[in-house]
């Protein structure tokens, strides 16, 4: 077992410097205006190359959420969740739901970035967002 | 659109595999009784005695994934005048492709994998399939890795959006632990019940232990021939009625095919043009097969290729059954959950007993079509075997 590494290919490094800034950018198409995630060398919708990195809010609603019960990363031992965030725009994020946790489902909870320290490193997990509740699965 | 080129042009003639049960009892005893080659070279002996051919009528080689194609070919002494590296599904799809285009007449498909021996990790700092698949590894800072997490998310949403239970996916365990008590080269032949399924732990909650595939080392091997061919050679030759492919790639790595269309566009198009190839419908289905690395992709299946309708697949597995006792039989070996996890090789191997008519205490009575079917990581491949 070894601790949790972070994938960084040419495209993701000024995401990851952007986080360790507390202010995650993503790629926006200049053409389409769509945000990327992954970052990557082309817009996946336009095929337009042109692009600009923007800050995101920060700001999204839970898709779904796990809670691990065994132990992969000697970083992370269980129980620890993960949750899937879809930003305000538009992309879909993996991150750790940190504070309150909802009552019943966390399903469509809105929730906010936070940034922390993991192992060394600078990244993002998310709180409930305040009087956010926590609405109906879709 | 549809087309039925590939519609029985070739018949799977020959199948083996490696002794599931001998070996892994040996395994866990501490010892590696064969390594990917020698497991592959096993079932590939089983498959040649199977056939009742010479290895001389051979080909054409098709290796999968976890063993090099020209060592294999080194090792069985095959020379072939076309090859190729795949998956389960694929290789049975490129062998037929490569039959219908002349390039061979009778193809030897051969897998051998040594995962468990080998102790191959599927999640953490090296998990397994990184190469092929960013999301195995892209949120591990975030400790979320192996493939059971991603469909424990998957899963989750699937069940609220769905108004589905864990219980109603307990169902899944349980069928396949029924078809394995009746198959002697099952692994876990224990049958178990809701009530156990659901005291079971979770490892990435909410999957629970028995949700997840076996690990085991093992081959299996399948050789196929042109139609008319295959016919002169064995009065058991199985065709090969249709064939399927649909890959969801977009924002894969953001799991939108998994968490917002739970892969089912992917598998309604391969259902379309399989079934069409094939000139049946579901209802025609005697068994149906599918590649369960996890128990989640059962009812995915069950909605994606209209053996039920989109939301009834809880319904579908708890009231109409998905086992050798009630309903569609699925998963008759017991599949990965419950007979060997050989990364749906061995799902080829029974599909084909199936349609033979060789399974005893778990045959399904007038078997005539059996479908199988996967979609890891979004990538929907149906095969149709067929009297």
């Amino acid at each position: 077992m070894g601790i949790s590494q972070r994938v960084i290919t040419l495209y993701d490094q000024p995401m990851w410097d952007s986080i360790s800034r507390e202010r995650m950018e993503l790629q926006q198409c200049a053409s389409c205006r769509r945000f990327r995630y992954p970052p990557g060398p082309i817009c996946p919708h336009c095929l337009a190359m042109e692009h600009e990195w923007q800050p995101v809010s920060g700001r999204g609603t839970i898709l779904s959420w796990v809670v691990f019960h065994r132990q992969y990363f000697e970083d992370f031992p269980p129980p620890y969740n993960a949750v899937a965030v879809q930003l305000a725009e538009g992309p879909i994020v993996v991150s750790n739901l940190i504070g309150d946790e909802p009552k019943g489902s966390w399903i469509g909870a809105a929730v906010e970035f936070v940034y922390r320290e993991q192992s060394g490193r600078k990244q993002h997990a998310v709180r409930l967002a305040p009087g956010g509740g926590d609405p109906p699965a879709r | 659109m549809p087309n039925g080129k590939l519609s029985k042009v070739a018949s799977v003639v020959g199948v083996g595999h490696s002794d599931f049960v001998a070996d892994h009892a040996r395994v866990r005893g501490g010892e590696k009784p064969h390594d990917s080659y020698g497991y592959a070279a096993v079932a590939f002996r089983a498959a040649l005695a199977d056939a009742g051919i010479d290895r001389s009528e051979i080909d054409g080689l098709i290796v999968g994934p976890t063993t090099a194609y020209e060592r294999v070919g080194e090792i069985l002494g095959l020379n072939v005048r076309w090859g190729g590296q795949a998956d389960a599904m694929l290789s049975v799809i490129e062998a037929c492709m490569a039959i219908e285009s002349g390039l061979a007449e009778v193809v030897a498909l051969v897998y051998g994998n040594d995962q468990r021996s080998a102790a191959v990790n599927y999640g953490g700092p090296d998990a397994q399939g990184a190469a092929a698949f960013l999301s195995y590894v892209y949120h591990a800072p975030w400790g979320f890795t192996s493939q059971g997490a991603l469909y424990a998310m998957m899963w989750r949403r699937f069940m609220a959006v769905r108004g589905m239970t864990e219980a109603d996916l307990g169902e899944v365990a349980v069928a396949q632990r029924l078809a394995a008590s009746r198959n002697p080269n099952a692994l876990m032949r224990k049958r178990i019940t809701i009530e156990e399924y659901l005291a079971s732990h979770y490892v990435c909650e909410p999957l629970h232990l028995f949700d997840y595939c076996l690990i085991n080392d093992g081959g299996v091997a399948l050789i196929i021939a042109e139609a008319s061919r295959a016919r002169k050679m064995s009065a058991r030759a199985v065709p090969i009625h249709g064939v399927a492919r649909c890959d969801v790639n977009e924002g894969a790595t953001s799991l939108e095919p998994r968490l917002i269309d739970f892969y089912l566009p992917a598998q309604q198009k391969a259902a379309e043009q399989v079934f069409a190839m094939a000139g049946i419908g579901p209802r025609d289905v005697s068994a149906l097969q599918v590649y369960d690395s996890f128990s989640v992709h059962i009812p995915l299946a069950l909605e994606g290729y209209g053996y039920c309708g989109i939301g009834e697949s809880g319904h579908f597995m708890r009231e109409h059954g998905i086992s050798l006792a009630k309903g569609l039989p699925v998963n008759t070996s017991g599949g990965h959950l419950s007979e060997s996890y050989m990364q749906g090789w061995a799902h080829q191997v029974e599909a084909v007993r199936q349609v033979r008519g060789e399974c005893g205490e778990r045959q399904v009575p007038d078997c005539r079509f059996v479908h199988y079917s996967s979609d890891v990581a979004g990538k929907a491949v149906s095969i149709m075997y067929g009297r």
